[in-house]
């Protein structure tokens, strides 16, 4: 369905995308994943149409997006990370007025609209004005904007940045809902919500993608480590290095508190049992012992922050 | 053509339901309401002075000269300044509100953008120059008015209103900043009476001959005394052509900017 090779985009000397290469089968929901000015929206806009490349080709449904753009608009609902709507106007007229610009025929833009409508569940602001609307009520209605000529592909631009947690659930039950029916490119930074809606990820940083893949491979990528959390009653200045010399342990990092430590170490769980015992007969006294496999948002951290960063999140 | 309709109607019903704008015609009127009267006392005292000395020149004595024309030039003034506030919301507003990228995410062409919204100015020029035009309309009731040169007059105007539209649309796609939008349309609107100045001044007979063509005071003296040349409609035609190209390359610019 969209079909990305050696995508290139610069702004003066800067790339803002470098060589990138991806496709996306029709239905699939994939998330864009990666941290703030990483290139996400400008590939995306690049893939409604809005703007050109500086070198390499995507293809929507099999039309170039810039030779044929008008025909990619055609099949491409667009979220910007904006919503693009008018503040005086009415729901219902500004939605009209999108199906009319989309080219929904005359005779369907009234069902058109009141689908968009239900699907979003804004039937009863339907006749407010947008500017009266709060900030979830209208990225609703931008996400309605996107749905209403019933694309083939939908864009979602950040769709759930700077909602209430109410909203975010809502919107991703929204997005849960569209899946099967249309094809869709969702972009965020936010982890939680790739994991919960989409089926396969692409993590970009610095313009380039570092990783893509379904959301199982790519959560054991990082070579199966396991994280241990650990609570110490009377540590002392020895304790670090009596950590970092139980076998298996890779390193050690101080907690929130003095007791508090966390410590990367090999996936086997007898690393688990000699750190018990080795605490144990120092009488160093063990609160805690928790141990957790490594998770998508280590490998995002790694990814796209280097190794340094992911430790830091760690400790 | 369904897409240009689309967007006329969408931005008419933006003037229309907006309070901003019949705020705007609204003090229109009013200005009109108060030097209008002012206009015609003066012209009926010029005419009491020439029945009792008969010295006053004979083309003041013409209401279409006296008075209708004032009132034109006093559109004039408005329009210089108010067509600049009716672009400047559409391309530099939509821009700055984010809007703009849905109308680029569109399937619809860069001419079809400019068209519709261009049409739409057009329109709401005609409503505050149908304002001004009530004013002689009404003076019908208390005296003879020869129609066709008013509304040839009017109708000069207008073209000259239709070419501010055209060069203030340009500014609009230019700029982000209303405000900046704005102040280089009112700085164009201006300049572009200065460029007949050099009439006065060059001496070779082609030169002379450019100026006066590109000179708006030339084609415009000539429609609202009542000749319509087709020199001046192709002038007028070719500038509008010439600024709606301009928006609309800008337009499309930021496809592959």
């Amino acid at each position: 369905m969209i079909d990305v090779q050696a995508l290139t985009k610069s702004y003066g000397p800067n790339k803002a995308i470098d060589n990138l290469n991806f496709t996306v089968k029709q239905g699939e929901v994939v998330g864009f994943l990666g941290p703030n000015g990483a290139g996400k929206s400008t590939t995306m806009k690049i893939i409604t149409g809005y703007m050109a490349p500086t070198s390499g080709s995507a293809k929507v449904a099999g039309f170039d997006v810039f030779e044929n753009p008008i025909e990619v608009k055609k099949r491409v609902g667009y979220l910007p990370e904006t919503p693009p709507v008018y503040l005086d106007m009415f729901v219902d007229d500004f939605l009209r007025y999108v199906a009319e610009l989309k080219g929904v025929p005359r005779s369907r833009q009234r069902d058109a609209v009141d689908r968009a409508l239900t699907k979003t569940n804004l039937k009863d602001v339907r006749r407010r004005l947008i500017q009266n609307l709060s900030k979830g009520f209208r990225q609703r209605v931008g996400i309605a904007q996107a749905l209403v000529a019933d694309p083939e592909v939908l864009i979602l631009d950040e769709p759930t940045v700077g909602l209430d947690p109410k909203q975010v659930a809502e919107i991703r039950e929204l997005i849960q809902e569209l899946r099967g029916q249309h094809t869709i490119i969702l972009s965020t930074h936010i982890l939680p919500e790739v994991q919960a809606v989409c089926e396969r990820i692409i993590i970009i940083n610095k313009g380039q993608i570092v990783a893509q893949d379904t959301l199982e491979n790519l959560a054991t990528l990082r070579g199966g480590g396991r994280k241990i959390h650990l609570r110490i009653k009377r540590p002392n200045e020895k304790t670090a290095n009596l950590l970092k010399s139980i076998s298996g342990i890779q390193n050690v990092h101080a907690g929130a508190t003095p007791q508090d430590w966390v410590l990367n170490a090999q996936e086997s769980e007898e690393v688990i049992e000699r750190v018990a015992q080795e605490i144990m007969s120092q009488g160093l006294g063990l609160l805690e012992i928790s141990s957790a496999k490594a998770d998508l948002e280590d490998v995002f951290m790694r990814l796209t922050y280097g190794a340094s960063a992911a430790e830091v999140q760690n400790g | 053509m369904d897409k240009i309709s689309a967007i006329f109607r969408k931005e008419i019903r933006g003037f229309l339901l907006n309070p901003n704008f019949l705020v705007v015609c609204g003090l229109c009127a009013v200005v009109f309401s108060y030097v209008y009267p002012l206009q015609l006392s003066i012209f009926s005292q010029q005419l009491h002075n020439y029945v009792y000395t008969m010295q006053a020149p004979k083309q003041q004595l013409n209401i279409h000269y006296a008075v209708f024309l004032r009132q034109l030039s006093y559109l004039n003034l408005m329009l210089i300044l108010v067509v600049p506030a009716l672009t400047m919301r559409l391309f530099s507003e939509e821009k700055k509100l984010r809007t703009f990228d849905l109308l680029l995410t569109s399937p619809i062409t860069s001419v079809q953008i400019v068209v519709g919204k261009y049409l739409s100015v057009l329109g709401a020029i005609f409503m505050i120059s149908l304002i001004a035009f009530l004013y002689p309309a009404l003076t019908a009731l208390f005296t003879k008015v020869n129609w066709t040169a008013l509304i040839i007059a009017f109708l000069g105007l207008y073209l000259v209103a239709a070419v501010y539209a055209a060069m203030n649309l340009f500014c609009s796609a230019l700029t982000e900043s209303a405000i900046v939008s704005y102040v280089m349309a009112v700085i164009l609107n201006v300049s572009i009476w200065f460029v007949g100045m050099a009439v006065e001044v060059v001496d070779g007979p082609v030169a002379r001959q450019i100026f006066e063509h590109i000179s708006l005071n030339t084609h415009l003296s000539n429609i609202v005394e009542g000749t319509i040349r087709t020199s001046s409609l192709v002038f007028f035609a070719s500038v509008i052509f010439l600024f709606v190209f301009l928006a609309e390359r800008v337009v499309e610019s930021s496809r592959w900017r």
